[in-house]
């Protein structure tokens, strides 16, 4: 039982890496302001719903009252997250836009 | 007079740094904190106040009267604040937005002015189309965050937590609000009047109990003697003194950050903002 328990959670932990990586090289390697608010807003999100889904799986050890209270309250932690951050990106892009900053085009080249 | 500010803050500056000369060096072994004054505390804060939070503790209740004036200085921010920014003459320009139409009037002269009713609003001068993903997704959150702010400073003296940090999340709530919406809608709920009461409030409650403690006969400041007051848990009189005292901090941080946010953002004038 433990092991398996171990696995599930370790595996979630390591999504949740492999998401927040993906997230960073994105920041840094996407060519303008909106492409690099693109993986800052979904990519992130999603790795603290896998990481906190890993910690969640690792209270699974010691089943207690208290326990399964955390792990709701680590939920919550995810809930207001998955709310606040996309809408946080979507007024980032808005700000942009009504300043007038130009999304990014491959320039054609000359013939 | 610019002048005479720069000599002001070079000397009171020149002075603080005089004053560290005499603080005893990062990490002395030899200094009173190390020596004796660390282990009082790890070995008696739970005797003697029933507080599990040492660090509340040590805040709330033996350096009583520095978190009191930190208290002072913050109101003090806020009175600043009002006093050098607030600016009552009305606006130059405003503008109006007939509604049914969407047909917007500036008005130039600052005597005139229309009552905003059903056909007419009031707008601000950089008015952006209000977002109704971020009104929407605000709404939601505003109150979760208002009783988690609640919830940081009853949990003052158990977990961490306490009275500025809850008093500044609950601020942070009403600022969101004015973000999100605009600066009139936060106003027309939480009026400056109201602002000014409860910073003032704030402190008040702070002092109170301590000249409550003078009365029920001991110092100031000493919340175990307001035990006959709370008959039934006289035990743990010097958390609930803690508690009250967080409460007090709570409200008056949770006032001066609204009040600065609002004077500063709108020029002293209250009317728009970002």
């Amino acid at each position: 039982m433990h092991i398996i328990i171990n696995i599930l959670s370790v595996s979630c932990l390591l999504m949740g890496l492999v998401f927040f990586i993906g997230g960073a090289v994105g920041i840094m390697r996407m060519p303008d302001f909106y492409s690099r608010l693109h993986p800052a807003g979904k990519l992130d999100t999603l790795g603290i719903f896998t990481m906190v889904a890993g910690l969640v799986i690792y209270n699974f050890h010691h089943l207690s009252l208290g326990m399964v209270l955390l792990s709701i309250k680590m939920f919550l932690i995810v809930f207001f997250v998955f709310l606040a951050s996309p809408t946080a990106t979507h007024s980032i892009v808005d700000a942009g836009m009504r300043a007038g900053l130009r999304p990014w085009t491959q320039k054609k080249e000359k013939e | 007079m610019k002048l005479l500010g720069f000599v002001v803050i070079c000397l009171t500056g020149g002075l603080l740094i005089y004053g560290t000369m005499d603080l005893p060096n990062w990490g002395d072994p030899a200094s009173p904190a190390s020596t004796h004054l660390s282990d009082y505390y790890i070995e008696n804060i739970v005797e003697e106040t029933q507080v599990p939070n040492l660090v509340t503790a040590v805040l709330a209740d033996y350096r009583g009267y520095d978190t009191m004036f930190e208290t002072a200085v913050v109101f003090c921010a806020g009175l600043a604040c009002f006093l050098l920014l607030r600016d009552f003459r009305p606006g130059k320009n405003r503008y109006y937005r007939h509604i049914p139409t969407g047909v917007m009037l500036h008005f130039k002269n600052p005597d005139t002015r229309m009552i905003p009713g059903n056909e007419f609003e009031h707008m601000d001068k950089d008015w952006v189309p209000s977002d109704i993903i971020i009104k929407t997704v605000c709404r939601i959150l505003i109150p979760f965050i208002q009783i988690y702010a609640l919830y940081v400073v009853a949990h003052g003296d158990f977990s961490p937590g306490g009275g500025f940090q809850g008093g500044v999340i609950f601020g942070s709530s009403l600022i969101l609000m004015a973000i999100s919406y605009n600066l009139r809608t936060l106003m027309k709920r939480v009026t400056e009047k109201f602002l000014s009461i409860f910073a003032a409030t704030g402190v008040l409650i702070y002092v109170g109990l301590g000249v409550l403690a003078m009365i029920m006969g001991g110092q100031f400041l000493d919340y175990g003697m307001l035990a006959p007051l709370v008959p039934w848990d006289p035990g743990h009189i010097r958390a609930l003194g803690m508690l009250g005292v967080e409460i007090g901090v709570g409200i008056a941080v949770m006032a001066v950050m609204v009040i600065i946010y609002v004077n500063i953002v709108s020029e002293g004038r209250h009317d728009e903002g970002l």
